[in-house]
């Protein structure tokens, strides 16, 4: 491996990034999101793996009777089994909470969920939705005080 | 006492909440409480210990800045103390069937090791590595709740959440390539060179946005009124009070030793401002009360923002107040908002059924406000004054920030009163659960000690502000140097 594929892989994990920031932004499919997500940390993952790499390096395993040699930083070889250990479980609970919350509002569509969650939250408080956004909340209250 | 008790802090809760599925019977109701107790006993004995001299582990006798540091100066122990006791208050006694108890007990002490972890954590990564377990552990918890709405809200909590973290590993690993070290010590030896310029700043905003979500900084708060209104009370008051408290301590640690940069400082004070404004704003509009309480934990941890920015130990002693006062006062606030979370309709008259709960409520929204002499107008005060005594006009700016928005806190807030002592026969309101009154009940009793004896508590406070704030004393204590002629 040369210099110029390690390049090469540093740009293509900056590019995941992105496009994965990008997904988890521009998506209105919960599973989208999801993937949007594991490819974004696909790409940080990669990153870390690079910045300890040389690639006239080898792997940083001392064994008795070889020569020590240049090896790569093994370090953010640690780091990075964490971050993808962590990532796969919290990608594993998102898909499991977009699985439950299909199955109860019966689309996987951000922002439909989003108003229903809304709705939701607004019955279970007793407060009405916002029709006016210039009403402060306590009008009511005092309207209907008024009245009584 | 020795050192190696300080892993202990993480990781006795941890052990417990894996074993907590396998104790048989009655006993495994116990392992949680008697876990915390534990951990607050640890706390309380590092407490006098560590008042002259911090404490430093080098897990596994690998000398920093090679192996894992642990550290604990005051705060820490303040704080590993403070975890364990809150959990405690906020323990889920009771729930609907033992498997689903179960789980949420494993989960809160998951939480509480993690919480325990970021405040003696001495390194970066593992900064990182005991954020994402309280992430976790937190997302497990909103979802508890098994309705759909709390399913969605977290949804959206993990999604910020975890593109947050995404960008603060990225933080870490440019701060990485610089440096070489992820110890927090090593690092502050190496920042003056390596660090202070725009790459490292850049590291520093990531880090600062990635462990922001926790500590519902602007920009990257927009989930907390979502899981606020849809999670358990004991959730919220431990997400609001706990762990946001946490993540602002791995933060400022990191702002202290690593970044003492006016740059880093502005970032903070303006990010809290924004977050101030958009808090108590958005609080006054709010509709219920639960949502209100969210909205105005933002402003309040934008306050608390503001706070650290402050250089010195002034602004750090402001913050710990504003901090530790928020711990106390709006966990409480969830508890009771339990039952009386809805609209002000729907609590309309409240305090004639419970004269106890409202009493409280009205107490912990007196000192929320600031009114002397409650423990949160020494808040206030501290925080004020340490802005005051700024140079520069937006230092001015945040304190004129924080007077006028009192005002719109005092708005929403007195109406919350107004209601509760209001008449209106045509609503039976909800009376309080016990746990809420109880639960709520030790939080005011402490915030009733604190507040008399107030002056007593002005030196202790200073002194952890002026340690923690000492990042020559902490590089000395981690990496001590090499005496010439002694063996390492």
């Amino acid at each position: 491996m040369t210099e110029f594929t390690l390049y090469t892989f540093l740009a293509a994990s900056l590019g995941l990034i992105a496009i994965g920031i990008g997904g988890v932004i521009l998506s209105r499919n919960l599973f989208r999101i999801v993937l949007a997500l594991s490819i974004a940390e696909a790409g940080g993952n990669l990153l870390l793996v690079l910045i300890g790499f040389r690639h006239d390096a080898i792997a940083p395993i001392i064994e008795p009777g070889r020569a020590l040699t240049t090896m790569v930083d093994s370090i953010p070889q640690a780091m990075v089994l964490t971050s993808i250990v962590i990532g796969a479980g919290v990608q594993a609970l998102a898909l499991a909470l977009a699985i439950r919350a299909r199955a109860s509002y019966g689309t996987l569509d951000m922002g439909i969920m989003r108003a229903r969650m809304e709705a939701d939250i607004n019955r279970v408080a007793g407060a009405e939705s916002a029709a006016s956004l210039h009403a402060p909340a306590s009008s009511s209250t005092l309207l209907t005080e008024r009245k009584a | 006492m020795n050192h190696s008790v300080l892993a202990l802090v993480p990781a006795l809760p941890l052990l417990a909440s894996f074993l907590l599925p396998l104790v048989p019977g009655a006993a495994r109701r116990l392992v949680g409480p008697l876990t915390l107790l534990a951990v607050a006993f640890i706390g309380l004995n590092l407490w006098p210990l560590v008042q002259t001299e911090p404490m430093v582990l080098a897990v596994g006798d690998f000398a920093p800045p090679l192996g894992i540091t642990f550290y604990a100066d005051s705060v820490s122990a303040l704080f590993v103390i403070a975890v364990a006791l809150v959990t405690l208050v906020l323990w889920p006694w009771s729930g609907s069937d033992a498997g689903n108890l179960d789980r949420k007990q494993s989960l809160t002490l998951i939480l509480a090791g993690a919480c325990g972890g970021l405040a003696v954590s001495g390194d970066l990564f593992n900064v990182y590595v005991f954020y994402e377990l309280a992430a976790v552990a937190s997302f497990g918890l909103a979802a508890g709740a098994r309705t759909a709405a709390a399913q969605i809200a977290t949804f959206r909590y993990v999604v910020i959440g975890s593109l947050c973290s995404l960008l603060a590993l990225l933080g870490i690993t440019l701060i990485y390539v610089q440096t070489g070290t992820v110890n927090l010590a090593h690092l502050a030896q190496l920042a003056p060179l390596k660090l202070h310029n725009p790459l490292g700043l850049a590291a520093f905003f990531m880090i600062l946005l990635g462990l922001g979500v926790k500590a519902e900084l602007f920009l990257v708060n927009t989930w907390a009124p979502d899981v606020y209104a849809t999670a358990e009370a004991r959730v919220s008051g431990l997400l609001a009070g706990l762990v946001s408290k946490l993540a602002l301590l791995a933060v400022v640690r990191l702002l202290v030793l690593i970044f003492p940069l006016p740059e880093a400082r502005d970032a903070l004070l303006l990010l809290g401002m924004l977050g101030i404004l958009s808090g108590e704003f958005a609080a006054f509009r709010a509709r219920d009360v639960k949502r209100m309480l969210a909205w105005s934990s933002i402003a309040q941890l934008g306050a608390a923002f503001v706070a650290f920015a402050i250089p010195g130990p002034a602004g750090l002693a402001a913050g710990l107040a504003v901090a530790l006062h928020h711990l106390l006062v709006k966990p409480a606030l969830f508890l009771l908002a339990d039952r009386w979370g809805g609209s002000l309709a729907q609590i309309t008259g409240a305090a004639r059924n419970s004269p106890v709960s409202a009493g409280l409520f009205v107490l912990f929204i007196l000192s929320m406000l600031g009114v002397p002499p409650l423990p949160g107008f020494w808040a206030k005060y501290l925080l004020l004054s340490g802005l005051a005594a700024q140079p520069e006009g937006l230092w001015w700016l945040a304190g004129a920030i924080i007077l006028l928005t009192t005002v719109v806190e005092a708005v929403y807030l007195f109406r919350v009163i107004g209601a509760l002592y209001g008449r209106d026969h045509t609503v039976t309101p909800k009376t309080q659960s016990a746990t809420a009154v109880i639960g709520s009940g030790v939080f005011a009793a402490v915030l009733l000690a604190v507040a008399f004896s107030a002056p007593l508590l002005a030196l202790p406070l200073n002194r952890m502000a002026v340690q923690m704030a000492d990042s020559a004393a902490y590089i000395a204590r981690v990496l001590p140097p090499v005496l010439p002629g002694v063996a390492p």
